[in-house]
């Protein structure tokens, strides 16, 4: 996936992948935390702002 | 082994003589004076002169055409034909084309890889491979017959050559691929340049006891080095090259300016050791891009004059 | 197995980004082996087109489907509806496939979504090496069942030739020397002696060189 995304102008530190079992809630939340900082620091994805502009395309299915 | 063919090598090779041959790569371009003038610095000191087809796969002025030059100037030449570009149709046809300019000696090779040259993204055709190259010549000129069966007026009159490497591997199969060889019907081989002599002479003995020194001969390639950076290219570069850590350190031990001499040195001193080795039939000295050397090489081995023959 | 790579999205996306309904059909046998063509992929290369077409404005449609093989009539079925739905089909089949739907569908639009690369195996996971070349007259039975038609690059079949060096080609030192792999085979078997035997000249016309092959049983044609 990180490979493949900036082929399509999204950088690729918008995705993360983490393995983490279902007795690590304290961990959970800080990654969560951390990783809503990153974006948040990145800003609105390519796709967001050309959706803002009005592109109508890409109609998912 | 008895005569064949109009070939001078042969001729020489028949009559008990040590051969000296020696090669010249065609030029890029279309000037047939650059290939005289590579013929003329070796021409009173070898009997015959191999061009090269397109070797490396760097497209030059073709082989067949090189040689018909060498020939009007009175030098005998050997066509190198590779299997690289041409199918089944073509390599005949060439054959019958060197014929025709009364060219009688062949070596049979598969040539290099196109993606070493500067047509890296072209075909390759092998539709033979050297072996298979070397039973066509045989078939065109003994029985008269081209692979499709018909017949050739005029068949062509080639002594038939192909390369052997003592040095590559696998090593255990040296011997018997030169015994392949044999079998297809290769009359004279020219070997690799030959810089580690005791395996060399290891490769001879072997073949000699299975008595194929008998049945072909053998030219020692020789290649004078002209610096210890060639010789630490050749040691780590050519594939199937066997050049020893003494030769390095032999010409890493003079200064630049005597590095040239000395390779010429060791050319002439590996000459000397291996004219007494039996099954040494001869001498093909590839001077690379360094003809003028060839005749200080062959007279100071002892290989001047050479002899002459009708 | 036929091998293949997907083409660079810039490529299949310049081939398709005029239409308006785009389907990415998958293949789900051997190019889904290799991780290029099958359904999967085609989930992943549409969605990465339909972001595309968001950011650039495009107004196009984008779906993916697939099938288990594109080459034979009978899959077709279920994917039906989607490819009438479009008016372009971004192929993740082998050449063989494309073709196929082109034969199938002649009023639709079908692109190559994927370069064929060769007929191989699945050396270890992630590596997918070539074994084969279809010539058509099967030459194992002399080379201890190691192909030098496939596996030479020079496809010598008295070899090897002068460029084989320390097992390895000349033209790449990770890949082995096919008539190495031969010869050791030969001698593990003991039979070095086979070595010798001198393999005729080839006869290519069953090869490409032939023209397009066939295979014809008449009892399963009605």
């Amino acid at each position: 996936m990180k490979r493949l995304l900036p082929r399509v102008g999204v950088d690729p530190a918008r995705v993360e992948m983490f393995n983490l079992s279902s007795a690590m809630g304290p961990r959970w939340a800080e990654i969560c935390n951390e990783f809503t900082e990153r974006i948040r620091q990145l800003g609105p994805s390519p796709i967001r702002a050309a959706l803002g502009r009005g592109g109508k395309g890409g109609t998912a299915s | 082994m008895s005569v064949k063919t109009p070939s001078k090598l042969e001729k020489i090779l028949a009559a008990g003589h040590q051969a000296v041959t020696s090669e010249c790569g065609p030029p890029r371009g279309s000037d047939p004076e650059v290939i005289r003038e590579k013929a003329r610095l070796i021409r009173d000191h070898v009997d015959v002169v191999n061009i090269t087809d397109n070797q490396t796969s760097v497209t030059r002025m073709c082989s067949l055409a090189s040689c018909f030059h060498l020939k009007q100037m009175g030098v005998e030449p050997v066509l190198q034909m590779v299997t690289r570009d041409r199918n089944r149709i073509a390599l005949q046809g060439d054959i019958l084309g060197a014929a025709s300019m009364d060219i009688h000696n062949i070596l049979c090779l598969s040539g290099d890889h196109q993606s070493f040259g500067d047509c890296a993204t072209g075909q390759n055709v092998h539709d033979l491979d050297s072996m298979q190259l070397i039973q066509t010549v045989r078939l065109m000129r003994d029985e008269g017959k081209f692979l499709g069966g018909g017949d050739i007026s005029r068949p062509p009159e080639m002594f038939v050559g192909a390369a052997a490497n003592p040095f590559a591997q696998p090593h255990k199969i040296r011997v018997p691929r030169l015994a392949k060889k044999i079998a297809a019907g290769v009359e004279f081989i020219q070997t690799q340049c030959i810089y580690n002599l005791d395996r060399f002479e290891e490769w001879l003995a072997e073949a000699r006891d299975r008595g194929l020194t008998e049945k072909v001969y053998i030219l020692a390639g020789v290649t004078p080095l002209k610096s210890v950076g060639m010789a630490k290219y050749m040691k780590n570069r050519v594939p199937g090259m066997d050049v020893p850590d003494e030769v390095v350190a032999r010409m890493a031990g003079v200064p630049k300016e005597k590095q040239a001499e000395e390779g010429v040195t060791i050319c002439v001193e590996t000459i000397q050791r291996l004219k007494e080795v039996p099954g040494v039939a001869g001498f093909h000295v590839m001077a690379i891009e360094w003809e003028e050397k060839v005749p200080e090489i062959v007279e100071r081995a002892g290989l001047y004059p050479r002899p002459a023959m009708p | 197995m036929i091998v293949g790579k997907q083409k660079p999205i810039e490529e299949t996306w310049a081939m398709v980004k005029d239409f308006s309904r785009v389907l990415v059909f998958g293949c789900n046998t051997c190019v889904a082996v290799c991780h290029e063509g099958g359904n999967k992929e085609a989930q992943i290369l549409a969605s990465l087109m339909r972001m595309k077409a968001t950011q650039e404005g495009l107004s196009l449609e984008i779906r993916d489907s697939g099938i288990e093989r594109q080459c034979e009539h009978e899959f077709f079925e279920s994917a039906e509806k989607d490819i009438e739905w479009a008016d372009a089909v971004l192929s993740l089949a082998c050449g063989v496939g494309v073709q196929f739907m082109v034969k199938r569908y002649p009023e639709i639009l079908v692109y190559p979504g994927l370069d064929t690369c060769f007929l191989g195996d699945v050396e270890k996971n992630g590596l997918f090496t070539e074994s084969c070349q279809a010539c058509g007259k099967c030459v194992l039975a002399e080379t201890a069942g190691i192909c030098p038609v496939s596996r030479c690059a020079k496809r010598v079949l008295n070899g090897p030739c002068g460029g084989s060096n320390k097992g390895a080609c000349e033209i790449n030192k990770d890949l082995p020397c096919a008539w190495q792999l031969i010869v050791d085979r030969l001698e593990a078997l003991g039979r070095l002696a086979d070595y010798e035997r001198l393999a005729p000249i080839k006869d290519w016309s069953t090869e490409r060189a032939g023209g397009p092959r066939k295979l014809i049983h008449e009892e399963f044609m009605k």
